[in-house]
């Protein structure tokens, strides 16, 4: 009973786990993806709350395993596990299965809500904003992708891994009661969806040459499209390829089979 | 050239470690290795510019999850090279730098095989209690990673040039001016895969408010975001007054 830690986590030992927390998938493999990574990140905890070979051992054994999640919110279990870990030093009864348990259960939620904010919608715009500028030539727009990307990236990098730790075990609870969780994901859902959409109009390039009839008769297609659904046809590419991934079409026959399309749709004069 | 092949490949192996060992800021992106590719030709220009085309074409092909369909890094360093070596515009060089992206793909796929060496030594030395052991393991994995990308960008800088200009000598205008059209449909593949992620039934009307108020408004993408953004949040205040008032009616 006397080898218990007494030692404290603070704010020190956090800031070790963040800078280290950067580098999660400096080891990504296929069998156990961020594992070696999370193990990494956790060893300035380790080494402070655990002094027998015996419960580094297994601290560490318990961390190599499969782990996989957003980077960018990774922090936020990280924190949790610190917190619970830090409990099991100094807390007998403590069950670590349940630091297992709770990184598999969190890392699909926050891989989830992560992908969403973080790939689906920040760097979305980012790139739409800073791409709008750079393909003009006017490199401020490279400035503007990386801060409007990683602005947000940081705070929440930071302050998940702060107030994971602060929260522990308890943050799980208190976020699927408040429903916070899905409060951020339907937000970023909607700012994203809104901005794939102007995208889709603005950024796909179909239009057609084809003109139907002869002489003084005759109809250019496009021109009619402009005024009654401009990137109509955008629009329909990007629905088709949309249910065709829905379909589980692999994206490498997708990109292929676009520029096949391409090829032919340029040489029959439809593009 | 070797000099320059050289940076291009330390430049495309930075860029692939920024989200490994840097923590993910998105920078091995084309928007950014693009330009830098240029500053090492002597076009900065072109490669600002061939960057934008890029991350428009390479908008939804992200290194999210295990596996990746395309090496957008060394599409963006061969497009840069095409673009400058050849100045023949920026959507053609980036059509080029497509199928090569699509390639060498497979090299970084390659590297997630390899890398499972270090975990299960390290299997054997958390047995032990090495934690020494265990940190050089996962720089270890830098070591592949790192290599995965310097390699092919590397010799896409280095023979490329020579190579590219025998090749569009070769390749027919239709050809060409095919896959240019095919590159500017590729952006709906990225913007489907986001929408296959996060699109629900619920959730069609503002895809298609996106696109109406783009199309028929004329509003720009950072318009339309700053709109959405105020919606949610009037959206959240409506919900939390309804909250509210059904609390008091108890």
């Amino acid at each position: 009973m006397d080898n218990h830690s007494n030692e404290n986590i603070t704010r020190k030992d956090l800031m070790k786990v963040f800078w280290r927390s950067l580098r999660l998938l400096g080891s990504f493999n296929f069998e156990r993806m961020q594992g070696l990574g999370y193990a990494f990140t956790m060893m300035p905890i380790i080494k402070k709350l655990y002094k027998t070979k015996e419960e580094q051992s297994a601290a560490l054994k318990r961390h190599l395993e499969f782990f996989n999640t957003a980077p960018w919110l990774s922090t936020f279990i990280i924190g949790i596990t610190v917190a619970m870990e830090e409990e099991n030093a100094k807390n007998t009864d403590f069950d670590t299965k349940s630091i297992t348990a709770v990184k598999v259960g969190l890392m699909g939620p926050v891989a989830a809500i992560g992908d969403s904010l973080f790939w689906g919608t920040i760097r979305l715009i980012a790139a739409g904003i800073g791409a709008s500028l750079t393909i003009k030539g006017n490199p401020l727009g490279i400035l503007l992708y990386a801060l409007v990307f990683n602005i947000p990236h940081y705070i929440c990098r930071y302050f998940g891994l702060f107030q994971g730790y602060k929260l522990g075990t308890k943050l799980l609870n208190k976020a699927l009661e408040s429903g916070i969780m899905q409060k951020v994901t339907f937000g970023a859902s909607v700012v994203g969806l809104m901005s794939i959409g102007a995208m889709t109009a603005s950024m796909v390039k179909f239009t057609t040459p084809l003109e139907i009839g002869q002489g003084e008769g005759v109809v250019k297609v496009q021109e009619v499209l402009n005024q009654i659904f401009p990137s109509l046809l955008p629009l329909l590419f990007t629905v088709l390829i949309y249910f065709l991934l829905r379909k589980n079409v692999k994206v490498t026959y997708l990109i292929v089979g676009t520029l096949l399309f391409g090829i032919a749709a340029k040489a029959i004069g439809f593009m | 050239m070797l000099v320059q092949a050289l940076l291009i490949g330390l430049i495309a192996g930075w860029a692939w470690m920024d989200s490994r060992i840097f923590g993910d800021n998105m920078l091995g992106r084309p928007i950014v290795v693009a330009p830098l590719v240029g500053l090492v030709l002597g076009d900065f220009t072109t490669g600002v510019i061939v960057g934008g085309t890029l991350e428009i074409i390479f908008i939804g092909i992200v290194g999210v999850g295990a596996t990746i369909p395309a090496d957008v890094i060394t599409g963006a360093v061969a497009g840069t090279v095409f673009a400058i070596v050849l100045g023949k515009g920026p959507e053609v060089a980036a059509t080029l730098a497509v199928p090569i992206s699509l390639f060498t793909v497979q090299l970084k796929n390659l590297a997630k095989v390899i890398n499972s060496i270090w975990i299960n030594k390290a299997d054997k030395y958390a047995e032990e209690g090495n934690m020494t052991g265990i940190e050089w393991l996962h720089r270890g994995g830098y070591v592949v990673l790192f290599l995965s990308a310097f390699i092919p960008n590397f010799i896409v800088a280095y023979f490329g040039v020579s190579i590219s200009e025998t090749v569009t000598n070769v390749i027919p205008s239709w050809l060409t001016a095919g896959l240019t059209a095919g590159g500017g449909l590729l952006t709906a593949i990225g913007f489907a895969m986001i929408m296959q992620m996060i699109l629900k039934k619920s959730l069609i009307p503002y895809f298609i408010g996106g696109f109406i108020l783009s199309t028929y408004f004329g509003l720009t993408i950072t318009g339309v975001t700053v709109l959405g953004v105020l919606l949610v949040i009037i959206m959240n205040q409506i919900k939390q007054e309804k909250e509210v008032s059904n609390g008091q009616s108890f």
